[in-house]
């Protein structure tokens, strides 16, 4: 019920379809009494034989109105109470997406996809059905039941209502024991599926070692050990769910017992008619649903709390980047410097930073090398700010990066991540994934800058070829070229390619590198790379080794120095040759 | 067609089922009977006034006799058909899974594992319910329809004459919601995947929309889904509210109003039994539960039917391996190998291996080199028989490799794989495997034969130390020291090293060195090889290029010849 509670935000603002909502369903609870009552009046005409061709009609038309009405009015709560709990689902995804679209990638590191979207659709799924049926079954169950035990005992006899239902609290007892009961065993059933499971995986992936040791057969018989358990611990389960229904059958069967028997009685006493008894009998049928429900009810809030709980510790996360007081929103230009810049990750103590100090000029380039782990992404991070630096201050001509909007710095950045991510939809549009106002012959332009323009001609559907799933598979070194071509498009003041021509040849790395060259004049380049031939060009390279500066200058003083760029820049030079067939 | 493909699952199973069934039969009888007593109660002595005691006993008896029995009946009747549900399922499933032990190597390359896994997991778990929920409720409906119907023509044959056109009405309803909401269940189920698409695909890209400010067009995108799901929703509940229970009740009042004015005109001309008119209208609300959980359950029935349709199809992928010979009586004695002109293609389009020849003798070590994509692995694949070869032959002692059993090659040729696989289980079962022949003290001698044992008896439980995941637990080194003794366990003759040495580690470079030096001897070995240091004294060393054998010779020789190998030997020695 604590969940209704936390709910209440919604139900006031959805206060108009609620309150009607629950209106109807009042008013259906209380129509709903009238057919029993019809039924028996026509019975009573029929055994005590004063029954007119008028009065028949009268009844029967009544019942039938009544049951249109209440059509009509069953209609009219389920399109409000749904339709309002549908809402809620709508808002909260959409609150959630949005939350989404502001947190930091350290969040993404630390969530799996898998989880996210499981808390997007599952999670308020299960809210939406706390808010919907679980809505409609707390007010009819408690309605309806009371309404029908009232009746019983108003209208017809309370005596015999007591009697009858005498045995309803072995009911409401019994199927809470069974709850708990399979609430345990359904855990274990769900251990032993996601075994299964496991092992399945296991084997698919372990595919190569499995055939070639012969080992199929010994993993068909731990699978169908593993399928056995699972129909096993299911079998328990199913065990105690098939105990509901008989055991709700044997209980009304004794309360239809004990009415009927009674009810005789007070027949022949004369305290009640023989329409009442069959208009009593009704209305016990009629009390089975709220019961029934009721038990079901419980279900329904717990899994909706749990969801509950879990989107909104999702919703209070903060994002850990903030903006200063009096922030400028001018977009920077000018010199990016590092002034003694450091960094530690949250929660870490190992600095992947140190003291880092370097100035790029407009129209210059920065190339910076090393071992996969020294630090390089973690350099580009601080210029945009997916996190901030621990000590020190980054500059971009002359003002601190964190003295201007989150937004503004951002858009002085293009950027081309390691894992070039497209999405799925036309290559133009992913192109112009940051300015989709732009026009074809813009979006060409930059593809031959970023030498793409020649594959994608090569397509049928050229420009406008889906990517992805529905579309064309591209490989690695064309997603490159197009993440490439889709940061120059927003002709950025500083063009950041974090180790992304790593998958294009050595030929087509000259043609980009050449392009570059040419097309941003004035503006900054900040290249990394594992493959020093993309920063050859460089004015200036460091080569970074656990967070410190270990070597800097142009690629002809680092070749002098004979340090790690040297020795490096050798080995690959063979290597690339043997990728050619050693020609 | 799925349906009755399904129900074929049910044949081994058809004693239980018509038990249960019985059982069911029974149940309802008892179910049926029980308005006739109360009917026979109301007539017979609560009219007349007549209170014979005996009789009353005899009947209250009777009443709550049978109550007790259709309830035990109902229980016993339920848990069967669960039974027979679940026990259909793990069918099904070892079905598919032994079906997908017999599926070619290419359709685990094609497929995402992800999909497989689900078709045999989650895809199995969905038809259950067509069994569970479907199955039971069809066949108790329609006993009780039966069971209704015989009671109520026993007690008036007109009146349950018109009663029986109630089953048209009813059976109409369903056909025309079955129609439409199937339409609108297609719908709802587009966009809830477009929008898990959407929002999965903005959870990977997030940096990106992040770095190049699309946040609020990503809002909006999002929205516009996300409204789309919500309007297919409402035209769901729509869907429901006109045609499931609210419309079932309707067509119940009918019935109840048709009943009553047929009795009421009736009294008008004479004296009716009260009795019949009680069980009639018991019966009517009796006959109205099952239709609406019926009702409910079309929906799943569709979803079990889409799940059932996947499963199918996987079961008919006819990729399978090369048919498995099992009377292939010919045998590995020398090992010797021999590559006739062997081309390859995965695809059947482009040759990833061009006309490969070469013969490993009894013992030699053939080393394979070249960078990645050139082709070698493909040899061990072809070898291994996991791929049939497109053009040539290989022959093993003479013999194609095709005539071998599939135990005989499993057992002769070990391989060791590039990734170090292990299951989880323990160290022993790792290296022992399910094989029969391989006993506890070879599995002690295998460890130690490859010095594995060094860091095996380290760990607290030893050789029963248990494997988690992967074994997340041990490094990669640790872990292809296993991998070693695992192969070795079963004394092959012939032994394939796909890049035995990629996963190593400061701690067992040394010891994964000297195992595979020991392993080799008195092997056939065919070592595909990325540290050119390991396989230095091959007998004879392949260099490949896009699939063709572009240098052979010995170390020194191909040295001597200063092409690829020697620009290779001296980039990895670091000195040129």
């Amino acid at each position: 019920m604590r969940l209704f509670r936390e709910l209440m935000w919604f139900f006031r603002l959805e206060k108009k379809s609620y309150s009607m909502g629950i209106f109807v369903l009042l008013l259906v609870a209380l129509i709903n009494l009238f057919p029993p009552y019809a039924v028996g009046v026509i019975v009573d005409g029929v055994g005590k034989r004063n029954m007119t061709e008028g009065i028949l009609f009268k009844w029967s038309l009544l019942l039938l109105s009544a049951t249109l009405l209440v059509y009509g009015l069953r209609y009219a709560w389920r399109l409000t109470i749904f339709g309002a709990s549908s809402r809620l689902g709508r808002l909260l995804r959409k609150q959630l997406f949005e939350h989404f679209t502001r947190l930091s990638p350290q969040f993404y590191q630390q969530h799996r996809t898998g989880d996210l979207m499981a808390h997007a659709t599952n999670d308020i799924q299960a809210i939406e059905m706390t808010a919907g049926v679980g809505v409609l079954t707390l007010v009819d169950s408690l309605t309806t039941g009371s309404l029908v035990v009232f009746s019983m005992a108003y209208f017809i006899s309370w005596k015999l209502t007591l009697i009858t239902l005498l045995p309803m609290p072995l009911m409401a007892w019994s199927t809470s024991y069974y709850g708990t009961l399979l609430h345990k065993r359904f855990h274990k059933a769900q251990a032993a599926f996601s075994d299964l499971n496991n092992k399945v995986l296991e084997n698919i992936s372990g595919v190569r070692v499995v055939r070639a040791f012969g080992e199929e057969e010994a993993e068909k018989k731990a699978f169908r050990t593993l399928s056995a358990d699972v129909v096993e611990k299911n079998f328990a389960v199913a065990k105690v769910d098939a105990l509901f229904e008989p055991t709700i059958q044997l209980i009304i069967g004794i309360s239809f017992f004990l009415a009927i028997s009674f009810g005789a009685k007070e027949v022949v006493n004369g305290s009640l008619s023989f329409g009442q008894l069959t208009q009593f009998t009704i209305y016990l049928g009629a009390f089975i649903w709220p019961m029934l429900a009721f038990g079901w009810l419980f279900n329904i809030l717990e899994r909706g709390r749990a969801s509950y709980d879990r989107v909104n510790t999702l919703l209070t996360i903060k994002h850990e980047i903030v903006e200063r007081d009096g922030v400028t929103d001018r977009v920077p230009s000018g010199e990016v410097a590092y002034q003694g810049a450091s960094f530690t990750y949250p929660g870490a103590h190992k600095l992947v930073l140190k003291e880092i100090d370097v100035a790029v000029k407009p129209g210059q380039t920065l190339g910076i090398v090393g071992k996969t782990g020294s630090g390089k992404t973690t350099f580009f991070r601080m210029l945009m700010r997916e996190f901030d630096l621990s000590k020190g201050d980054l500059r971009i001509g002359g003002n601190s990066i964190y003295n201007v909007t989150l937004g503004a710095l951002r858009s002085s950045i293009g950027y081309v991540p390691q894992d070039n991510f497209l999405f799925s939809t036309l290559i133009a549009q992913n192109i112009a994934f940051g300015k989709p106002e732009a026009t074809l012959e813009e979006i060409k332009a930059v593809a031959e800058i970023a030498a793409i323009h020649q594959d994608i001609l090569r397509f049928e559907e050229q420009y406008g070829t889906m990517v992805g799933d529905r579309g064309v598979t591209l490989s690695g070194g064309q997603k490159q070229r197009i993440s490439i071509a889709r940061a120059l498009l927003l002709k950025p003041e500083i063009l950041i390619l974090d180790d992304s021509l790593s998958a294009v040849d050595a030929k087509t790395e000259k043609t980009i590198l050449q392009g570059l060259k040419e097309t941003r004049t004035q503006k900054t380049t900040l290249i990394s790379s594992h493959r020093l031939s993309a920063v050859e060009h460089a004015d200036l390279i460091i080569v970074l080794h656990n967070g410190i500066i270990i070597e800097r200058g142009s690629h002809a003083e680092l070749m002098i120095i004979e340090g790690w760029y040297a020795s490096t820049y050798r080995s690959q030079q063979l290597e690339s040759l043997l990728e050619g067939g050693g020609a | 067609m799925v349906i009755r493909r399904l129900l074929r699952y049910l044949k081994p199973h058809y004693k239980a089922l018509s038990i249960a069934s019985m059982v069911l039969v029974f149940a309802t009888f008892a179910d049926v009977i029980g308005p006739i007593l109360v009917k026979i109660f109301l007539d017979r002595h609560l009219v007349p006034r007549s209170f014979d005691q005996q009789a009353l006993w005899l009947l209250g008896g009777g009443y709550l006799g049978l109550h007790f029995l259709s309830v035990g009946l109902h229980y016993y009747q339920l848990v069967s058909f669960n039974r027979i549900a679940l026990k259909v399922i793990q069918a099904l499933r070892v079905d598919v899974f032994k079906h997908v032990q017999r599926l070619g190597l290419v359709v685990f390359d094609k497929t995402p594992t992800g999909a497989l896994v689900s078709r045999i997991t989650n895809d199995t778990e969905a038809i259950k319910e067509l069994f569970v929920g479907v199955l039971a409720a069809l066949v108790q409906n329609f006993v009780f329809l039966i069971g209704v119907f015989i009671a109520m023509f026993s007690l008036d044959v007109r009146l349950a004459t018109f009663c029986l056109a109630l089953l048209p009405a009813i059976l109409g309803l369903m056909v025309v919601y079955r129609g439409v909401s199937t339409k609108v269940y297609r719908i709802m189920r587009k966009e809830l995947s477009r929008l898990n698409s959407k929002l999965n695909e903005s959870i990977q890209g997030m940096n990106i929309v992040q770095a190049m400010r699309q946040e609020k067009r990503f809002k909006e995108e999002f929205a516009g889904i996300n409204n789309a799901y919500y309007q297919s929703n409402m035209t769901n509940i729509r869907l429901e509210s006109l045609f499931v229970r609210p419309a079932v009740d309707v067509i119940y009042t009918f019935a109840l109003v048709l009943v009553l004015n047929f009795f009421g005109i009736q009294s008008l001309q004479g004296p009716i039994q009260i009795g019949v008119l009680y069980a009639f209208i018991n019966y009517l609300d009796r006959f109205f539960e099952p239709v609406n959980m019926m009702m409910q359950r079309l929906s799943q029935f569709q979803q079990s039917l889409v799940a059932a349709e996947r499963v199918f199809e996987l079961l008919d992928d006819r990729r399978l391996t090369r048919a498995v010979n099992d009377v292939g009586a010919a045998s590995i004695l020398d090992g010797q190998i021999e590559f006739k002109n062997v081309s390859f293609s995965y695809d059947g389009g482009q040759d990833v291996l061009k006309n490969v020849s070469f013969t490993a003798y009894s013992g030699q070590t053939v080393a394979l080199v070249g960078h990645t994509g050139s082709g070698k692995s493909t040899v061990a694949n072809l070898l291994m028989r996991f791929y049939s070869v497109t053009r040539g032959e290989i022959l093993i002692d003479s013999v194609p490799l095709t005539e071998f059993s599939e135990d005989e090659l499993r057992t002769k040729v070990g391989l060791v794989a590039q990734d170090p696989f292990l299951f989880v289980g323990n160290i022993a079962k790792n290296i022992s495997l399910s094989r029969p022949t391989v006993s506890e003290k070879q599995v002690g001698e295998a460890a130690s034969f490859v010095q594995a044992d060094e860091f095996i008896l380290k760990l607290p439980q030893g050789f029963e130390e248990p494997i988690g995941e992967r074994g997340a637990t041990l490094s990669s080194g640790q872990r292809q020291l296993i991998c070693f003794a695992r192969t070795i366990a079963g004394n092959p003759k012939i032994l394939v090293l796909d890049e035995a040495t990629a996963s190593v580690d400061t701690e067992t470079e040394e010891a994964i060195k000297t195992a595979l030096e020991k392993m080799r001897q008195g092997r056939t070995t065919i070592a595909i090889a990325h540290r050119l240091s390991t396989i230095q004294d091959a007998d004879l060393i392949l260099v490949l290029h896009s699939g063709i054998i572009v240098e052979r010779g010995r170390h020194a020789e191909l040295l001597r010849t200063e092409g690829l190998y020697h620009k290779m030997f001296m980039m990895q020695q670091g000195t040129l």
